[in-house]
Parts: structure tokens; C-alpha cells; sequence
């Protein structure tokens, strides 16, 4: 009778919550830590306040009008949803993209990689303490926000893609790809000069080095994906077998300790990859249409599209029923990096929580469409 | 200009509130009171994140129904004299999440930021260029300088 009573579990009393809206958080999410003399235990993760039901809004949309809805799911990368959502429709379809199309579209997204990675940096920097880098970072950053808009002529929604090509205003033309030359210039030196400087700041790697590792077999476990993958030293890049990134050569970078340091390294080294990747369209940019009209509308089965986006892997499929949109599912990398970054946290010292979860790019905007919500019992604690 | 007056214009906190938008306009807020380019800094206009230090609160995004309280209790918590700006299609209007009309209604929007708390100033944009986000935090100040 004694042994049935006997606790087998050890309960971890200490709580200490964050959230949902909080000053050290960007985007609002609740994480509570549980720890134990200052160590983190355990953590939860919970995302859902910024749930839209963009997929049940989707249902019934005519395509066109769901592809650019699909751009709003994400302020980020918002050229890849809606690049993966117009290649579903193509897909299905049958549409030949022209070759110029592709190659403005592979532009956009490397551009859109650029900025993410470097506000991923900027983001780390500010977690990290480091004002300083986060400013340059920033400042950085403005050059590829200006190419963007020059091409898209907004800095976060271009809305470059459109079923079967690309919008008539996102056509390069001698002065736009001479600005997109000189910007790339600009960004490669400043990056490297950046990276210089970072690795042979002392105080920075003593921070970072060791924090928050991660090792392959967990990230196989907990299904990351992209970079933070490819820091734990698995060289996964869906942009190899993607037929779009085919005439490009470019390395796929990978780090070895799956840390804090190795995440920041990775986004630091794909940076180059990308520039290189931009180069190389620049150079080889095709004559001809940037659209291809002749196609009809007709129904589809659920077609399925997966493309790499900055953050990972990143899923579109739904049918098509007398031109509207049925049975739209659509999944971002960060929900599956929610888990990585859970476990990531656990072991760590309390300070280098935070640190934990950014190491993993979180984008719960991306991820909360797809949640649903049960109930929130903790409304009453306190959200400040 | 009072003394009050002088000492509010040289000290403008603003708070951001993120309320379940895209993250765009969110980033571009915090890039043009932070980033070198366009620094807000240099109109002593600071960015804060503690409602009792702030004088002008920004909200992005369509409020959803999960924020509506936590956006009430923020609201609150700020010390008069206090003005809100809604930043965004989403903050002003409801966006494409409130207006897009598929088959089935959005039903996780609890409405523009004007129906939940009181708004001085609205900017719009999808998402807000940083040019307009500083003209409609000025367009806010005479709220709060004109105060007594």
C-alpha cells in the first residue's frame, strides 16, 4: 500500500511563465519554463493567439484571389507562400512557366531569403545583448528591403508571382538589374566584414558556443527542418531536387554542433550562397514572355507542393472545383520547429532560454493558422 | 508651450502592440523606430515595450478574439495623456481576414482596432511604409502635448 502511494514522477514546482504578450517576445506566444535551481527542466510552447483561419477563409475562393491570400499568412517570407501556392495551381493545371518567369521568381525568393536570414541575425544579436550588431545588421538589411520594393513595389507583399508567370511590373529591365548588381556588391562585402567581426568577438562566442545544442539524431527525431537542420550537420536542402534551382550551382552549407553558434553561422554562410544563386540569374536571364496566358480553368484533384523556403520546408495542396479553391492545407516549416525549439530549452540556464527559442527562427504568425484552440485556462494570470 | 508640454515633445515613448497580423507591418514599425535608415530616435521618439512608460500605443493587426482582453488591459494600463495609432489595413479596417468573403465567414476576428479601444490616428498600408508610420505617430503628438 505504501509503494502505490510513493510519487515515481518528480513534479517541478517553479513556473516561471512568459507570455503571451511580453516585453522579451516580438510575437505574441505563451511559453512557461519549469525549473530548477535556475535550470530549465522543462519548457511549453503554446502558440494560438494570432489564429486568422486562413484556410477555412480560403475555402471557396477563386484561385487567384487565394493565391494572393495565401501571401498574407506570412510578413516574412510572403513571396514563398505565395510562389508555392501559384506552382500548386500550375501543378495542377499543367502550365508551362517561361524560363524568364522562373528566373525572376528564383531573384525574389533569394532576395527574401536575404532579409529573413539577416533579421533572423538582427533578432539574435538584440536576444544575444548586442545592440551594436543588431544596428548594422539592420542597416544592412535596408539595401535588400529597397530591391524588393524596386521590383515588387512594396517592401513586404510583392506579390510577384501570379498563376503562370510573374506580374507584368516585377520585369527587370538594364536599370533594375544593374541596382540588383550594385546591391548584392554592397551586401557581400558588409555581410563578410559582419561575419569577420562576429567570429572574432570573444565575449559574443563565449555567450553562444555550446548553448542550447542540439544533436542529429534529436533533430531527426523532432523533424526540424532547414537551417536548423542543416546545423545539427545533416545537409538537407529541398533546393536540390527542386527543377527551378537546377541551372544554379551553389553549396549546400552545413555546421557540426547544432548550438546557438552553429545556427548564427549557418544563416551568416548561406548569405554568400544566396548572393551567388541572385549573380547567376542576373547573368543567364532568359529573353522572352515573363507570362503565360493560354491555359484554361478546369478541376483538379488535391495536388500537393513542396518548395524550401528560408525557414524550411514548406507545404501547399488543395483542389480545384469550378475555379475555386477546395480542401486547402497548408503547413510552415515553424510548426515543426516549435518542437526543436521546446527541446532546445531544456537543460539550458534560464537566461539562455530565450536564446533557445530564437536559435530555431520562430515565425508563430506562419504557424498559427493551422492551429485550432480548445480553451485557454490561463486568462487569468497576469499578461504583463 | 508649457513646461509639461516642452518635456512630453522631447520624450515620445511609443509601445507596440501585435495583435495577429502578417508580422510585416510589425517589422517594419520596429525597423523604422530602430534601424539606422530611417531612426526615429533622432525625433526623440523611443520605442518601449511597458505600457505604464508609453505615451503612444501603435497596434497592428486584426485583432483577434484571443488579444481582445490583453489589448483592453494594455490600453488600461497606459498613463493619460495617452493616444493610439492603428497601423496597417488589418488594424484599421480588418484586412483581408475580416473582409475576404469565401464560403465559410472568418469567424476569429473580434474587428478593426476602432471598435475595441478609442484610435487617434489610422495609418494605412499593406503593410504601412515607415515614412507613414512616422507621419501618423506626428499626426498623434497634439493629442498629447495639447493635454494639461
Amino acid at each position: 500500500m505504501d509503494n502505490d502511494n510513493k510519487v515515481t514522477t518528480q513534479v517541478i514546482e517553479t513556473e516561471v511563465p512568459m507570455g503571451t504578450i511580453h516585453s522579451a517576445a516580438l510575437e505574441p506566444y505563451r511559453l512557461r519554463l519549469f525549473v530548477e535551481d535556475e535550470i530549465v527542466r522543462d519548457a511549453e510552447l503554446t502558440v494560438g493567439v494570432n489564429h486568422r483561419g486562413i484556410e477555412r477563409i480560403m475555402e471557396g475562393l477563386p484561385v487567384e484571389k487565394a493565391n494572393s491570400l495565401t501571401e498574407k499568412i506570412c510578413g516574412i517570407c510572403s513571396n514563398s507562400h505565395i510562389w508555392n501556392s501559384c506552382l500548386v495551381a500550375e501543378k495542377g493545371l499543367e502550365i508551362d512557366v517561361p524560363p524568364r518567369a522562373e528566373y525572376i521568381r528564383i531573384i525574389m525568393e533569394e532576395l527574401e531569403r536575404l532579409h529573413s536570414h539577416l533579421l533572423y541575425l538582427a533578432h539574435g544579436s538584440e536576444v544575444l545583448g548586442h545592440e551594436t550588431f543588431a544596428m548594422r545588421l539592420f542597416y544592412i538589411r535596408e539595401t535588400v528591403m529597397e530591391l524588393l520594393r524596386m521590383i515588387g513595389g512594396n517592401r513586404v507583399q510583392y506579390g510577384a508571382s501570379i498563376i503562370g508567370g510573374v506580374r507584368p511590373r516585377c520585369d527587370l529591365d538594364e536599370m533594375r538589374i544593374q541596382k540588383i548588381i550594385e546591391g548584392m556588391d554592397y551586401v557581400e562585402e558588409k555581410v563578410l566584414d559582419f561575419a569577420d567581426r562576429f567570429i572574432r568577438d570573444p565575449m559574443v562566442m563565449s555567450r553562444i558556443s555550446g548553448i542550447a545544442a542540439i544533436t542529429k539524431e534529436d533533430a531527426r527525431r523532432l523533424a526540424t527542418t532547414g537551417p536548423s537542420l542543416r546545423a545539427t550537420g545533416i545537409g538537407e536542402d529541398l533546393r536540390l531536387d527542386m527543377k527551378q534551382y537546377e541551372p544554379f550551382e551553389f553549396d549546400v552549407i552545413t555546421q557540426d554542433t547544432g548550438d546557438v553558434k552553429a545556427n548564427l553561422l549557418m544563416r551568416v554562410l548561406e548569405i554568400p550562397e544566396s548572393i551567388k544563386i541572385i549573380r547567376q540569374a542576373i547573368k543567364d536571364l532568359p529573353d522572352g514572355k515573363i507570362t503565360n496566358r493560354s491555359w484554361e480553368m478546369q478541376d483538379t484533384d488535391i495536388i500537393r507542393s513542396y518548395i524550401e523556403v528560408p525557414r524550411g520546408k514548406l507545404y501547399h495542396s488543395y483542389k480545384i472545383e469550378d475555379g475555386r479553391v477546395r480542401n486547402s492545407i497548408v503547413r510552415t516549416p515553424s510548426i515543426t520547429n516549435i518542437n526543436t525549439m521546446e527541446f532546445a530549452c531544456i537543460g539550458t540556464h534560464i537566461t539562455d532560454a530565450q536564446l533557445a527559442i530564437v536559435q530555431c527562427d520562430p515565425c508563430f504568425t506562419c504557424t498559427d493558422r493551422a492551429v485550432q484552440i480548445v480553451d485557454q485556462p490561463f486568462r487569468k494570470n497576469r499578461i504583463i | 508651450m508649457g513646461l509639461k508640454s516642452y518635456s512630453r515633445a522631447r520624450a515620445v515613448h511609443v509601445m507596440l502592440v501585435y495583435t495577429g497580423g502578417c508580422n510585416g507591418c510589425d517589422i517594419e514599425i520596429v525597423n523604422c523606430i530602430f534601424s539606422p535608415k530611417y531612426d526615429a530616435e533622432q525625433y526623440k521618439v523611443f520605442l518601449t515595450w511597458n505600457p505604464r512608460e508609453a505615451d503612444v500605443l501603435v497596434v497592428t493587426g486584426p485583432v483577434t478574439k484571443h488579444v481582445e482582453e490583453p489589448l483592453k488591459a494594455i490600453y488600461e494600463s497606459i498613463p493619460e495623456p495617452k493616444a493610439v495609432v492603428a497601423a496597417g489595413a488589418c488594424a484599421t479596417m480588418g484586412g483581408v481576414y475580416k473582409n475576404i468573403y469565401g464560403d465559410i465567414p472568418s469567424e476569429e476576428i473580434a474587428g478593426p482596432v476602432d471598435e475595441i479601444i478609442p484610435v487617434a490616428a489610422k495609418i494605412p498600408g499593406c503593410a504601412v511604409r515607415p515614412e507613414d508610420v512616422l507621419s501618423g505617430v506626428v499626426a498623434a503628438l497634439p493629442l498629447l502635448l495639447n493635454a494639461k
